[in-house]
């Protein structure tokens, strides 16, 4: 089986405990192992490199070191500790002095990175090293007929690409094909969800999540799938608070993939973490997932 | 020897090690603020705001929220056909904003920061219930018990941490701090 | 005797042309540079005999790192370093206290700003002494 050092991340703990526990068991029906890495730190999200960059880096790069150390690559299921861990491992790699200086502290946890791993975001995991083909073959219960939006926000593709695979990446939309749904063209996938703007400018924030709700009802679809807890909570939680201030009347399911990716692969609805939704899924459970569980 | 550096010089000091492309190359094209999905509550744009930037308007700038509404989401940095990173010119400044202490204190966004920043030094790990306060100080009241209700429904399905967590090596992480900011010497 | 000449890499303008008007009063020959590489790009171009360094730059705490990587460079080390920071002021959110004297280089000495600009000739002053009399001694 292979093996990832899988960092969670500080949401995943409880906040996003559906996307943990769908990750992790969806990988090991797929054959590969995230092993979650010991004692790991938060990476600072966005709000260190207000502060200090190297400190953001340096932060980053305990994680890193411990997953070497393991002798494995990193694995992020967050889309903003992805694309810090990812830019972090890059630059240490490119910027001797840099990765001098962030050794130096590290020594100080009997530490050392040498920039010999790398550093995946686990929707990657499921693209890139388990492949589409190879998910097609394990699904017993295909959502057929559900209109899935893959829902991509920024961190994901960008900045680590740009041009065409950041304006138009389609490998969200292959994972949802894959599950036996109804891709649904959504104009907004790449469009940000306004992150931690929900807590510092409110009102811009409930403004973007609206953006992207009535965009996925004007598409008719069923549920949004997201892979990244911000995104989730923005696009999910803030619902009720969106339809207070717009006077809107959203009730939007939104879903990790990994949980319909699960669904599909015929796991406990439990197992993947349906049912700590505050938008509940069950009226297109009822439709949709015919067939009986694993 | 070098002159004195103006506004735009002391921002492009910031970012001088950068990936992107100084600001001087912007051909004020708008792209980024055609792409900005927050433009539409930002005092200026922030093609403008780099237009003042380049132009030494020094307090202009820093009294605009343009940078703290910045969510990070570098659609503009991967689509400026002159190649620069504009969230991380956002980023510096932010920075400059902390360390000159020259935000406007209704802005949510850094204090936020700091709490932010902290809770991570002293714990390795973040928790939202001490975030909150920082936050829900600039809100109706209305708004307040939105949040409360959000919170009481995530705890109900388990989704609130209801006790911080800490690293286990925390006093060698703290360590390790120090060696990049030297700071908490004896009183 | 060729005036001592002295190398300032701090990012603020202001302040710079402070302490640069003070040590140029007291006859010192004065370089600037208002960021790291341009900071290195001196030291390469021209030998100075004292250097005053700033702590926060850049993408933050860099002053540490140019002390760092100066100290790896054999005749670079031997230059005294006088580190001259606001880094309580500007991070006094993040930590209570002093800043920490890093002691990364065989002379250097760290002065909070703001600084007194008496005390600031005295510790140039003694700093180029220490690292005079290390020199004559062979170090």
């Amino acid at each position: 089986m292979k093996k990832f050092a899988y960092f969670p991340g500080c949401s995943l703990e409880k906040l996003a405990q559906s996307y943990n526990n769908s990750s992790v068991e969806t990988t090991r029906l797929l054959g590969v192992e995230l092993q979650e890495l010991e004692d790991w730190n938060c990476c600072g999200a966005t709000t260190y490199f207000h502060v200090d960059q190297l400190l953001a880096y340096t932060l980053v790069a305990r994680n890193l070191a411990m997953a070497e150390k393991e002798g494995l690559d990193l694995v992020a299921p967050c889309s903003a500790c992805y694309k810090n861990a990812y830019f972090t491992n890059k630059y240490i790699k490119e910027d001797p002095d840099l990765a001098e200086h962030i050794n130096y502290a590290l020594e100080e946890d009997d530490l050392q990175f040498n920039g010999t791993i790398n550093v995946h975001h686990v929707i990657e995991i499921f693209v890139n090293e388990i492949g589409v083909e190879k998910i097609k073959s394990k699904i017993t219960n295909p959502l057929e007929g559900l209109r899935v939006a893959p829902y991509y926000g920024c961190q994901i593709v960008r900045p680590k690409h740009n041009g065409t695979d950041a304006e138009n990446p389609h490998f969200f939309e292959e994972l949802v094909s894959a599950m036996g749904a109804d891709t649904v063209d959504y104009p907004e996938r790449l469009r940000c969800c306004g992150a931690s703007l929900i807590m510092t400018s409110r009102h811009a924030a409930l403004n973007m999540v609206r953006t992207l709700l009535q965009s996925a009802v004007d598409c008719e679809t069923n549920v949004i799938a997201t892979a990244c807890p911000l995104c989730q909570v923005n696009l999910e939680c803030y619902q009720p608070q969106v339809n207070e201030e717009f006077g809107t009347n959203f009730n939007m399911p939104v879903l990790y993939f990994t949980q319909l990716l699960g669904l599909a692969m015929g796991l406990p609805p439990k197992k993947v973490g349906i049912g700590s939704e505050l938008v509940s899924a069950a009226p297109i459970f009822d439709k949709y997932l015919k067939r009986t569980v694993r | 020897m070098a002159a004195k550096p103006t506004f735009g010089q002391e921002i492009s000091n910031l970012l001088y090690a950068s990936h992107g492309n100084p600001l001087t190359n912007c051909i004020h094209c708008g792209t980024c603020s055609g792409t900005c999905p927050v433009v539409d509550f930002m005092d200026q744009t922030p093609r403008r705001l780099i237009g003042m930037i380049n132009a030494d308007l020094k307090e202009d700038v820093l009294a605009c929220n343009t940078y703290w509404f910045c969510a990070s989401c570098y659609h503009c940095t991967v689509r400026c056909p002159a190649q620069i990173d504009i969230a991380d010119v956002m980023y510096a400044v932010k920075r400059y904003s902390i360390w000159h202490k020259t935000y406007s204190e209704d802005l949510v966004g850094p204090t936020f920061s700091e709490t932010f920043v902290k809770t991570i030094i002293r714990s390795g790990r973040s928790y939202e219930p001490v975030l909150a306060p920082t936050y829900m100080f600039s809100m109706g009241i209305k708004e307040v018990l939105q949040e409360a209700h959000m919170a009481t429904q995530m705890m109900l399905k388990g989704r609130m941490p209801v006790l911080p967590t800490k690293i286990k090596r925390l006093e060698n992480f703290k360590k390790m701090v120090r060696r990049i900011i030297p700071m908490g010497g004896a009183k | 005797m060729a005036r001592t000449r002295l190398l300032i890499i701090d990012d603020d303008p202001d302040y710079v042309d402070g302490i640069k008007s003070i040590l140029e009063k007291a006859d010192y020959q004065v370089d600037v540079a208002y960021n790291p590489k341009d900071g290195f790009a001196a030291l390469d171009a021209q030998k100075y005999d004292l250097l005053l360094l700033d702590i926060m730059m850049g993408r933050g705490a860099e002053g540490v790192m140019v002390a760092r990587k100066l100290n790896k460079d054999p005749v670079l080390r031997k230059m005294p370093v006088l580190i001259i920071t606001g880094i309580r002021e500007q991070m006094a959110f993040l930590f209570p206290g002093q800043p920490v004297h890093p002691h990364i280089l065989p002379t250097d000495e760290i002065l909070e700003k703001p600084v007194d600009p008496k005390l600031l000739l005295e510790k140039v002053e003694s700093l180029l002494q220490e690292a005079a009399e290390k020199e004559a001694q062979g170090e």
